[in-house]
């Protein structure tokens, strides 16, 4: 056979391997869906303007958002999978970690993007978006809760400063509380969110690790609420409920309106807070540590994030990794994140990246927000077991019937803690 | 042509083609309501001898037998009370849909002024949104500031809770679920009193008969067939209530308004376990099916039997 002979049908095979390849990802047309709860239009505009950038450097590539409200979106994720049509990315409340990985839903990020995680948020961060010694997805927002207080009504009642303990928080309540001659609450001391499990359960945990209490044991086998520290944390209810500190007439949803003294809660509330027209955001707004019980030496909190996390049947896995980890990473030397960007501008969040916090250090010195910046530094992360949605449901309910004087502090932990330690060795049993 | 139905298959060719077309036009809704409500109800069933959280395939369900019917029934705290706040919704909602109905309805036939004015009011609240009238009588009855609250303290009453008591919250459901449907069953009442045949008083009134009488012994039974038609219609949508108690309490103040579908929604979509919820399911299906056969046979029309 002569030589170009050969070097013809060596070239013919050639084009044809070369023919038969499949497109690479960057010129075939590639669709993320993504699914959060961010659906306010304002959210939507920076969502959008977030896909358009990233469409800009890679135009293969496109978004679809779906978003529906937070109390949606556990059924949303499940009714899709059902369905068949779940997202490529979801942004999802870290608390679901346990269910979602056991059920092998997610996707296992790949090293580069653990490795940034690792390198770039604090330990809590880390241990927030990790379960079963495994991350798995990028940490977006961190959330803590802090005693937020109307300096007008205090300073009204005759108080300058928040207070630091149980004891100041049951007077200072009590004082702040005003009923008119037709028995109408006008205004109340201290209130809580009810009917959302968070509401309820978010503070009752920072006030119980505020009295040197935990809510799981060390090794996540059984609940600790039900200690003499938790027996304490809702007997501070009863209290409240007693001195009239609280009234269960008004919501806790109700602080930007004025006529709540006091609440725990978390730093997104920030952008609401500035909206309000009955509160002044810059002169009425308090924050202070959560007050330390009479079990505890030093004030603590819970914390909890988000994450980005790729679903296991994504069609495009790498894709959906590679916009997440662009999306989370600084923009150039010295710059925040598009990521960083959102939380920031729209929420008023605390981003999960050190560079980003960095890079808004001077935002951060916001009489809001600094405090709960520092709060991170010792916030405890909620714990991430399977079986803990359904016993904060629980705890919920029980926290409310308590609230709404059916039982007492001894009844509720009487009856959730057993409850609650049953859910966990199901969950336990089954993940073995 | 005189159509009957044949004791056999036709023999001759038109009949058979008629007998045929019959046929493929029934099976169609006969196969839309086997695949999108038969399937689904026998589905949920075998979902309910397994556990399921929606997240794995449906193949991997492990079986578990009567575990979830025995959770339901022996451990659930809430299932019980759910039970029993849904059974007192509808006595309570049917009793007053069905008394009030039928009084609006007389009142509706007779000859008053702006009788259609009336009637047109009367139904407006049927065709609103149920959402919509749960915000709006979420903000009526706050104790600080709504409506019912100021007009009690104008009158010298005391403030009361109710949405935010436990022990009023179920019957201030009943109260929104009534002024929703009071106009669906007047309606339906007011139909039935027009079909009773104007001769039947004619003659009570030449043999001395008074209102009351010819109201006890001629409208209540001639009416039997319809008040039937109520207090099962309304029985079984009240003991499916769901999207008012979803709006208002969402089952609070501590489970004092949960309702049975709630629950069951709770169940399956709050902490994934779906077996459990269609154990629920089937549970109320099986009493809905009880109820409604006793009501059918106690209330069956006797007029011919008589």
């Amino acid at each position: 056979m002569n030589a170009k002979r050969v070097i013809s049908v060596f070239s013919l095979l050639a084009i044809l391997i070369v023919g038969a390849v499949p497109l690479t990802s960057a010129q075939e047309p590639i669709k993320l869906t993504v699914l959060t709860h961010w659906g306010e239009e304002r959210l939507l505009n920076a969502q959008q303007a977030v896909f358009d950038e990233y469409t800009a450097l890679h135009p293969n590539v496109t978004f679809e958002l779906i978003t529906v409200p937070f109390e949606e979106l556990y059924t949303k994720i499940i009714t899709l999978r059902t369905a068949g049509e779940s997202p490529d990315i979801y942004h999802l409340y870290n608390l679901w970690l346990p269910e979602f990985v056991t059920s092998g839903m997610l996707s296992t990020p790949p090293d580069e993007l653990v490795d940034a995680v690792v390198a770039n948020t604090s330990p809590g961060i880390v241990e927030g978006t990790t379960f079963a010694d495994q991350i798995w997805g990028y940490p977006t927002e961190v959330n803590t809760y802090l005693l937020l207080y109307n300096k007008r009504l205090l300073e009204e009642a005759g108080y300058s400063e928040p207070p630091s303990n149980w004891d100041e928080l049951v007077e200072i309540a009590s004082a702040i509380t005003q009923v008119d001659d037709t028995g109408a609450v006008k205004q109340v001391g201290f209130a809580v969110i009810t009917g959302w499990d968070s509401g309820v359960v978010h503070p009752f945990a920072s006030l119980l690790f505020s009295n040197g209490g935990d809510y799981l044991s060390d090794d996540y086998m059984t609940v600790a609420f039900d200690s003499e520290a938790g027996l304490e944390t809702l007997q501070l209810y009863e209290r409240l409920l007693e001195t009239r500190g609280m009234d269960m007439s008004i919501s806790g949803w109700d602080f930007p309106t004025g006529n709540i003294g006091m609440i725990i809660m978390a730093n997104w509330w920030r952008a609401t807070l500035m909206a309000s027209e009955n509160i002044d955001y810059e002169t009425e707004v308090g924050v202070a540590p959560i007050p330390v019980g009479p079990s505890g030496t030093e004030t603590s909190t819970l914390s909890y994030n988000w994450l980005w996390a790729v679903d296991q049947g994504s069609e495009y896995p790498e894709e959906a990794w590679e916009f997440i980890l662009w999306l989370n990473s600084p923009r150039g030397e010295g710059q925040s994140s598009p990521m960083g960007d959102i939380l920031v501008h729209e929420f008023g969040a605390i981003p999960s990246n050190i560079f980003d916090q960095e890079v808004y250090a001077d935002l951060y010195s916001d009489h809001f927000l600094a405090p709960f910046v520092a709060s991170t530094a010792y916030a405890r992360p909620e714990p991430l077991v399977g079986g803990s949605q359904e016993i904060k449901t629980l705890l919920q309910t029980e926290i409310e019937a308590l609230l709404s004087g059916m039982t007492d502090a001894q009844s509720v932990l009487d009856y959730v803690a057993p409850e609650a330690n049953a859910i966990l060795e199901e969950f336990r049993m089954a993940a073995e | 042509m005189h159509l009957t139905m044949p004791r056999s298959w036709p023999k001759t060719g038109l009949m058979r083609r008629r007998m045929f077309w019959a046929y493929a036009f029934v099976a169609i809704p006969v196969l839309w309501l086997v695949v999108f409500s038969l399937g689904p109800i026998l589905f949920s069933g075998w979902v309910s001898l397994h556990q399921w959280n929606m997240l794995t395939p449906v193949r991997d369900m492990p079986y578990v037998g009567l575990e979830n019917y025995e959770y339901i029934f022996t451990r659930d705290r809430v299932f019980p009370l759910a039970l029993k706040n849904t059974f007192k919704f509808a006595i309570g909602g049917v009793s007053i849909n069905v008394v009030l109905g039928l009084a609006f309805a007389l009142l509706l036939n007779s000859k008053i002024k702006g009788r259609t004015v009336w009637r047109v009011l009367y139904f407006l609240p049927v065709i609103t949104s149920p959402i919509a009238l749960a915000v709006i009588f979420a903000f009526m009855f706050n104790r600080n500031y709504g409506l019912l609250n100021s007009l009690l303290v104008m009158v010298g009453l005391p403030r009361q809770g109710f949405l935010n008591d436990p022990n009023q919250a179920l019957y201030v459901l009943i109260a929104i679920a009534v002024y929703q449907y009071l106009g669906y069953y007047i309606v339906i009442y007011l139909a039935g009193l027009q079909g009773i045949p104007q001769d039947y008083y004619d003659a009570a009134r030449v043999d001395g008969a008074n209102s009351w009488q010819a109201f006890w012994h001629i409208t209540l039974p001639l009416l039997r067939p319809v008040t039937l038609f109520v207090i099962v219609t309304n029985s079984i949508g009240a003991l499916q209530v769901f999207d008012l108690v979803f709006a208002t309490t969402g089952g609070a103040p501590a489970n004092s308004t949960m309702t049975i579908v709630l629950h069951m929604y709770n169940t399956a979509f709050k902490f994934s376990r779906m077996g459990r919820a269609s154990a629920m399911a089937f549970t109320l299906f099986a009493i809905i099916l009880f109820i409604t056969i006793v009501q059918l046979r106690l209330l069956r029309d006797r007029t011919y039997e008589d």
